[in-house]
């Protein structure tokens, strides 16, 4: 990739990331650090000797619906939004091309994403840290928790591009719910395979395109195994974070060809 | 050298269920752009004006035809560097400030930090927006975001700039600073394209024009040539014209219209003479003597085949 390329991707991104700061969409660390502070004070009080588990459970779940909604309804106004009000415009005029536009955007709403994600982190660490300091945690937070983070993020650049592919073909409106439809479904992709338990009629061929198809978001979920102590292997978690890389790269490269024919 | 050539431009946009129907914006057109030329791209709304700023600018694509940029085919982006875009109705980001979004637009550009400063502070300067420069957008009236329209297409120095419907949304102070700036890129020896239904803006600022109707190329000309066309008639500027003095002139003028103590009266040619001598020996004062042009706007309803008034026409903002 030249240079001058790298940096008008790294141009649009910058400006997507300032457009998502300015819309105020990481206010939703405020939400999170509301939950964190009340279910701790709640724990504190009906003093259950397996709080971190919740305090861990219930902060990775934040983390994943806040990042997850926010991937969806920034992602799918990413382009449509653009072309809508014709603010692409003036950038595609210059030595922009539509897939380094794409990049860009992709790239900064993941940064946002990171940075979102990162914070919200640093909030969980120090929620179970205040417990251990008040004597209600022996042990002190462990490394695995990054784990299940990792996979959340890679999760959120699935669902990401996903909004970004919706976002180049269809409306803003119609992205977002084509997006949540995918992501709800991926989420049940066990539910597709075993769909022939429940209807003998289907062929299992049919059923097994469909799971292998659609992108499965229930893999990213490593939630239960490490807040129960599970270790979950580097090598699990190497192989989601390239699932989501090859995937995304697909459909950023589907978006891409959608986009470099369409009409403004 | 030509800046810019089309060469039987055709689009057609399909819509409805499998795109089954059609609409042909742009037919066969071509024409081309000389180097250092203000170039008027005149039509009513429809005419396909801006699809064909659109196609130069592979905004949309075409279906048919060539175009060639500064020498270059229109797939090389290598001209995209030295074009500059006004888009009609600009939309900016409206959470940045002018100053960010310059910024942008000449990193996008390419242009290094200290030369992106420099010429922001000139064009902020130049259109008005210096003052405003640190304010959100979303906080700029339609004219101040038209002027930053402006700021943006010139931000990269280009030798070439589109400019669909410039004047639109200007209030009088602002459409002049911007007929200002496109002669002054015209003085600089860029070229200028743009389009408009404003035929007054055309008429002071085109060298040559070319008038669309339903996506079709209709005339193509110098300004000049097409305006001393039909050059038949005088006017003549006198005072001191009492009106049984008027009602009595054995030279009969095609126009007479008086405005307060001065009257305007319209003559051809062959009588201009005798018309003279009679307004000097009845008392009257010749102020001025000149010769009445054809207007654009009387070239364009006569070329569109429409009497004024007719739908779709708009004269003036």
């Amino acid at each position: 990739m030249g240079s001058g390329r790298l940096r008008r991707i790294i141009a649009v991104a910058t400006n997507t990331y300032r457009e998502t700061v300015r819309e105020r969409v990481l206010y939703n660390l405020v939400f999170f650090a509301l939950v964190m502070t009340v279910s701790g004070l709640i724990l504190r009080d009906l003093a259950v000797r397996q709080d971190d588990k919740i305090i861990k459970d219930l902060g990775l779940a934040a983390m994943d619906v806040f990042g997850t909604l926010i991937a969806i309804f920034i992602g799918v106004g990413l382009v449509s939004k653009e072309i809508e009000k014709r603010s692409l415009y003036p950038l595609l005029a210059r030595p922009l091309t539509r897939s380094e536009f794409l990049l860009g955007k992709l790239a900064g709403l993941a940064f946002t994403l990171l940075v979102n994600l990162g914070v919200m982190t640093i909030g969980l660490y120090a929620t179970l840290w205040a417990i251990r300091l008040r004597g209600a945690l022996a042990a002190p937070p462990d490394a695995q928790l990054l784990v299940a983070v990792a996979a959340i993020y890679a999760g959120m650049i699935l669902v990401l591009a996903v909004a970004l592919l919706f976002s180049t073909v269809t409306s803003s409106t119609m992205a977002a719910v084509w997006t949540f439809a995918l992501v709800v479904v991926g989420r049940y992709a066990d539910v597709i395979r075993n769909m022939r338990e429940v209807v003998p009629g289907v062929p299992s061929w049919l059923t097994e395109l469909v799971y292998y198809t659609l992108p499965n978001f229930a893999q990213f979920d490593l939630k239960n195994r490490v807040v129960h102590g599970e270790s979950v292997p580097l090598a699990t978690l190497v192989l989601i974070l390239a699932y989501s890389l090859s995937y995304s790269t697909v459909l950023l490269g589907v978006a891409a060809l959608a986009f470099r024919r369409k009409d403004l | 050298m030509q800046s810019l050539v089309l060469e039987n431009l055709t689009k057609t946009y399909r819509f409805g269920h499998l795109g089954r129907r059609s609409w042909t914006a742009l037919e066969d057109l071509s024409l081309d752009v000389e180097a250092g030329e203000v170039f008027g791209l005149l039509g009513p709304n429809g005419s396909g004006k801006t699809t064909t700023l659109k196609a130069v600018l592979g905004l949309i694509v075409a279906d048919a035809g060539r175009i060639t940029v500064l020498g270059r085919p229109q797939s090389d982006p290598a001209w995209r560097a030295a074009v500059g875009f006004l888009p009609e109705h600009p939309y900016f980001y409206d959470y940045l400030t002018a100053v960010e979004y310059l910024h942008y637009a000449g990193r996008l550009n390419g242009m290094a930090a200290a030369l992106r400063r420099a010429r922001v502070a000139d064009l902020l300067e130049r259109l008005g927006l210096a003052r405003v420069a640190h304010v959100a957008l979303r906080r700029y009236s339609k004219g101040m975001i038209q002027r930053l329209g402006l700021a943006q297409a010139l931000m990269n120095d280009p030798q070439l700039v589109f400019l669909d419907e410039p004047m639109s949304g200007l209030d009088p102070i602002g459409r002049r600073l911007v007929r200002e700036e496109i002669l002054a890129l015209k003085r600089a020896g860029k070229t200028v394209f743009f389009s408009t239904h404003i035929l007054s803006d055309a008429e002071a600022l085109c060298d040559r024009v070319a008038l669309l109707r339903t996506g079709r190329l209709v005339r193509t000309g110098r300004l000049d040539e097409i305006l001393q066309m039909d050059v038949a008639h005088v006017e003549v500027l006198v005072t001191c014209l009492a009106a049984e003095v008027r009602e009595s002139l054995v030279v009969r003028p095609r126009v007479c219209h008086v405005m307060g103590e001065r009257c305007r009266l319209e003559v051809d040619e062959a009588t201009l003479g005798e018309l003279l001598t009679e307004l000097t020996r009845k008392g009257a004062r010749i102020l001025a003597v000149q010769p009445v042009r054809q207007s654009l706007e009387d070239f364009f309803f006569r070329e569109m085949g429409v009497t004024q008034g007719q739908g779709g026409w708009a004269l003036d903002d």
